[in-house]
């Protein structure tokens, strides 16, 4: 069987060589396959173009598309003896470009130390209208419309040992006419900062010495 | 002469002697420039240095600093790009639209029904006479004062520098001196340092300053030994923790002038003794 394929492959490679080739070589599969694989053999697939296309197989493996779960409410880290849980640092006023200012200051801060924020966003405008009793009268009319401003920055993971000089930076730039308050989450629904405690401070006090280096 | 804040250089082999017979661990370095790590003992043997807490209590700046030269320029040229970018609001519009309505009803052609069937309503109060209301009420607006009227350099007083944060120091009798420092207190056991903090605070005599503290942790420390002829076997000096606290600027109380002090970082090198100085410094953040 040998010695017939290395003639024909001597011979020039015409078409109807390479299909006795082929077939002959079919003949040597079928006796060493099972039946079943080879009842679909067709002629092209000897083509040396064949399958020329394929690229399916080159792709990385695509895992069935799962189907939207439903979003869970994210899990906050429960406060450590040496870190802090998830608190919201938000920012109100009437004024807007400070309020805004503010809060990017503490967010870069941030940044600038290392601490995670989660989320900093904003919470909707609350307007409030100023209404002034009239001279004589008891009608009352629309003296002002005051609109609060509120921003709100998200911090988890932060060390106790860094918090007080970050309370420090913060309040001393704090601008006048903004409001600072921290509170604590306890409950973190989806998209919404839902804050329901108020800020308490209650760790096991540590003995380090803290040298900062914090000349300004 | 030895201050009890001063470093007291001693030949290192009698430091070994004298504290190596008694606790025998310890190795106690008395050059300026060293710090000797200290291993804190066991409950069981007691410690040669005291212990103390001080606090180190900040009133907030109540204004913003003011403008250097440069920023104030800088502020008026972005006001100015500002306004010339800006487009009208509506009650400019409206100032507008009524002086144009004004011009208009002077020409002898003005025909008075065709103009009215919009501007009706709007004739009663025109836009000029809501600018004059509003003017009237702002002359009657008395924004707070930047300063009060108290002496600059009256360190007693806590309403002094309202664009800086201001650091308490009391004088105490340390040994034979009288010395500037900050509140401190000896600790007691059974408390945290904290606690000790916040007691010395409340030991202040007159002065009912409820101050935040800002955490757990202290913000410095400082060591010193007693001179020589007040060292015994027990003592060899003390420790001293600080913890910060603020104070918020609306509340000011007056404190007695001789023996409190509200300074700003600058003069804290006319209160202070050198080597203490150096430590204190390092943790006041003067912004």
């Amino acid at each position: 069987m040998n010695t017939l394929l290395n003639k024909v492959l001597l011979l020039q490679n015409t078409r109807a060589l390479v299909c006795a080739a082929s077939s002959l070589q079919s003949q040597v599969l079928t006796t060493q396959m099972p039946l079943g694989v080879l009842l679909t053999n067709r002629q092209y697939r000897s083509m040396p173009t064949h399958g020329i296309g394929k690229y399916r197989h080159l792709l990385p493996k695509a895992l069935p598309k799962k189907k939207k779960e439903r979003v869970q409410a994210k899990q906050i880290k429960a406060a450590t003896a040496t870190e802090f849980g998830v608190f919201n640092v938000c920012v109100s006023g009437y004024d807007m470009t400070l309020v805004e200012h503010y809060s990017q200051y503490i967010h870069n801060l941030c940044n600038h130390l290392d601490i995670r924020v989660d989320e900093s966003c904003a919470l909707p405008t609350k307007s409030t209208e100023v209404m002034v009793m009239q001279e004589q009268g008891t009608k009352m009319y629309v003296d002002a419309v005051l609109k609060t401003h509120e921003r709100v920055v998200q911090i988890s993971e932060m060390k106790a040992t860094l918090f007080p000089i970050f309370m420090e930076v913060v309040l001393k730039n704090q601008p006048e006419g903004v409001r600072l308050c921290l509170k604590q989450v306890r409950k973190l629904h989806l998209r919404h900062i839902d804050t329901v405690l108020i800020f308490i401070l209650n760790l096991v006090w540590l003995h380090l010495t803290l040298l900062c280096h914090c000349e300004a | 002469m030895a201050a009890p804040f001063s470093r007291v250089y001693r030949p290192l082999w009698r430091i070994i002697t004298t504290s190596a017979l008694n606790r025998g661990v310890r190795n106690v370095s008395s050059s300026r420039q060293q710090w000797s790590a200290q291993n804190v003992k066991p409950a069981g043997a007691a410690s040669p240095w005291a212990l103390h807490g001080a606090v180190c209590l900040q009133r907030l700046p109540a204004v913003s600093q003011d403008r250097s030269p440069i920023e104030e320029e800088f502020m008026e040229l972005m006001h100015q790009m500002e306004l010339e970018r800006s487009l009208l609001s509506d009650h400019e519009l409206r100032l507008l639209e009524d002086a144009a309505r004004m011009s208009r009803k002077q020409e002898e052609d003005y025909d008075s029904d065709e103009e009215e069937e919009d501007y009706r309503d709007k004739e009663i109060v025109t836009a000029q006479d809501l600018e004059d209301i509003w003017e009237q009420k702002l002359k009657q607006f008395q924004p707070a004062p930047r300063s009060q009227a108290v002496d600059e350099k009256d360190v007693s007083s806590s309403e002094r520098c309202l664009a800086d944060s201001l650091i308490l120091l009391v004088k105490k009798h340390v040994g034979s001196q009288k010395l500037w420092l900050l509140p401190q207190i000896q600790w007691q056991t059974g408390e945290t340092l904290r606690q000790t903090a916040e007691r010395a605070l409340a030991s202040l005599p007159g002065a009912d300053l409820t101050a935040t503290f800002l955490g757990n942790a202290p913000c410095g420390f400082y060591k010193y030994k007693y001179p020589k002829d007040i060292q015994k076997e027990g003592s060899v000096g003390a420790k001293v923790f600080f913890f910060k606290a603020v104070l918020p600027s609306h509340k000011h109380l007056p404190l007695e002038k001789n023996s409190f002090a509200w300074v700003k970082k600058e003069e804290l090198q006319d209160f202070l003794k050198p080597e203490y100085l150096k430590q204190v410094r390092r943790f006041i953040m003067a912004l």
